[in-house]
């Protein structure tokens, strides 16, 4: 049973470096079109965020769930905005 | 089975991949842990073996292999004595420890009397058991959550289901980031989809409107179902708690929702739901119990309607994606953590991943067809045919209005 890669990847767009604009934190992202984001951390990534690091639990049995890095998402939608991240579907009507 | 992914003539091919040959390491929920303390032995088959679970004496707990190490007997058809479990074949007698601590006939228990003994959790009212093909302790950090509400008078008692499938687990793993499902299979109506895998954990936050035309318009005077919020992690490869509101006009509804299994063998699995409801005197008095037992009900239709695709659909190691599904085959990278040796998690396989989806399309296109599933109804009751929805098992819990019993 070992992992397959996600074709899509293969396919369409890969997953490109991006960095963390408050932080520095190396991740690689992807855009399949504006709304979609695919993330990849790495352990150091992890270390660095400084959300993550000031982030609270959270209430509930699955407020361990750390749901998003806001500065990261700012980072990568500018990246896509600058053009250094492709937006695979830039049609932007969805067809 | 072939090694391509496309045959002749650009005919993808279907790779069905072989089941693991072993069980996923982690916590298992055998179910309430109330129902094993009756005094009696418990068969339990999981893991590809047949357990025993019996509450001894002072009150723990046990889980051991059912088979007696000296002539094979099936301990979970013995009899409770004191802090043992006794074989009904010659009578040998096993604590909770594994250890054979007494043979009323013989002089000495022999060299190796020993068996396996399972590590338990016995945590807000439900019995786990660890699995690890390598024999090891649970490690810190996969603790199971305690859920609080469990254990609260404000929230009603576990309304628990289980049922077999007959299908490798991971189907059902696999549904944690398949959110087209969730409208064709299950009738709700996803507008917002996230996945975040870390670690051990892998979860799905969602959030959805109500389906009209999945269910009776809502009863005048009561208000209705405006959708839900869910955030839902799996703990391990098997246990997941779903924190879930239910949003209606004026009011939320908070219930924590567990969908939970173990392996019998390669081939099927125990499935198990729970439910509690957090009491709301807008509910009134019997409120909650009501709203427990009808979503309860609505959990096991859920499993059904999955049940009626496991049943005819194909193991698939190749699913072809669009970009309006999920992650599957980083989930399935996650879960492969729980079938190698704890030495050999590779890094991929817990770094966290984080997927959101654009549910731009698949919001247009579901509106669509809700409204000409609700003209359909409106021309067929003005007709005078029977009006139907879309699926005699097409029931929410958006029935199940505040306000009292139905």
């Amino acid at each position: 049973m070992t992992a397959r890669p996600d074709e899509r990847l293969l396919d369409g767009e890969p997953m490109r470096p991006v960095r963390c604009r408050a932080c520095g934190a190396a991740v690689q992202a992807r855009k399949a079109s504006w709304q979609q984001t695919s993330i990849q951390w790495s352990a150091e990534a992890m270390a660095a965020c400084l959300e993550r690091r000031a982030a609270a639990a959270g209430g509930g049995p699955n407020g361990g769930c750390f749901p998003a890095c806001e500065a990261l998402r700012a980072s990568i939608v500018q990246a896509a905005l600058d053009g250094e991240l492709p937006v695979a579907d830039d049609g932007g009507d969805g067809s | 089975m072939t090694t391509t992914d496309t045959g002749h003539d650009g005919v993808r091919t279907i790779e069905t991949g072989a089941v693991p040959a072993r069980f996923a390491r982690g916590w298992h929920c055998l179910g309430l842990s109330e129902r094993f303390r009756d005094g009696r032995p418990h068969t339990v088959h999981a893991f590809g073996s047949k357990l025993v679970v019996f509450q001894s004496g002072d009150g723990r707990l046990n889980v051991l292999d059912a088979y007696c190490r000296h002539m094979g007997g099936d301990l979970s058809q013995g009899t409770v004595k004191g802090d043992e479990i006794a074989c009904p074949f010659h009578d040998w007698r096993w604590g909770g420890d594994g250890r054979c601590k007494k043979i009323p006939y013989a002089r000495r228990v022999p060299l190796r009397a020993r068996t396996a003994a399972w590590t338990t959790l016995d945590q807000d009212g439900l019995l786990f058991v660890w699995n690890d093909p390598e024999g090891n302790p649970p490690p810190d950090g996969v603790a199971i959550p305690r859920i609080e509400g469990a254990a609260s008078d404000g929230w009603t008692d576990w309304r628990w289901n289980e049922t077999v499938v007959h299908t490798n687990c991971r189907e059902v793993v696999d549904n944690v980031v398949d959110m087209a499902h969730f409208f064709y299979v299950h009738y709700s109506f996803p507008t917002y989809f996230k996945n975040v895998f870390e670690g051990h954990t892998a979860t799905q936050i969602m959030k959805g409107l109500s389906r009209p035309d999945a269910r009776p318009p809502s009863k005048k005077g009561r208000p209705g179902m405006l959708g839900n919020t869910s955030v839902a992690t799996y703990h391990g490869p098997s246990f997941m708690i779903d924190d879930l509101t239910y949003h209606y006009e004026g009011m939320d509804l908070d219930c924590v929702l567990i969908n939970c299994h173990y392996p019998v063998d390669a081939n099927s699995f125990v499935l198990q739901s729970g439910i509690i409801v957090e009491r709301d005197e807008r509910l009134g008095a019997a409120g909650a119990e009501e709203m427990a037992a009808r979503l309860s009900d609505f959990i096991l239709r859920g499993f059904e309607q999955d049940v009626r695709i496991w049943k005819n659909k194909t193991r698939i190691d190749n699913p072809l994606l669009c970009e309006e599904d999920g992650p599957v085959y980083q989930l399935r990278r996650w879960y492969e953590q729980f079938y190698v040796d704890a030495a050999d998690v590779r890094p991929e396989m817990v770094e966290r991943f984080e997927f959101e989806l654009d549910t731009t399309r698949p919001v247009e296109a579901w509106k669509k067809e809700v409204e000409e599933n609700l003209a359909r109804r409106a021309a067929a009751a003005a007709g005078g045919a029977s009006p139907g929805t879309v699926s005699r098992d097409a029931v929410s819990p958006g029935e199940v209005s505040p306000g009292g019993a139905a």
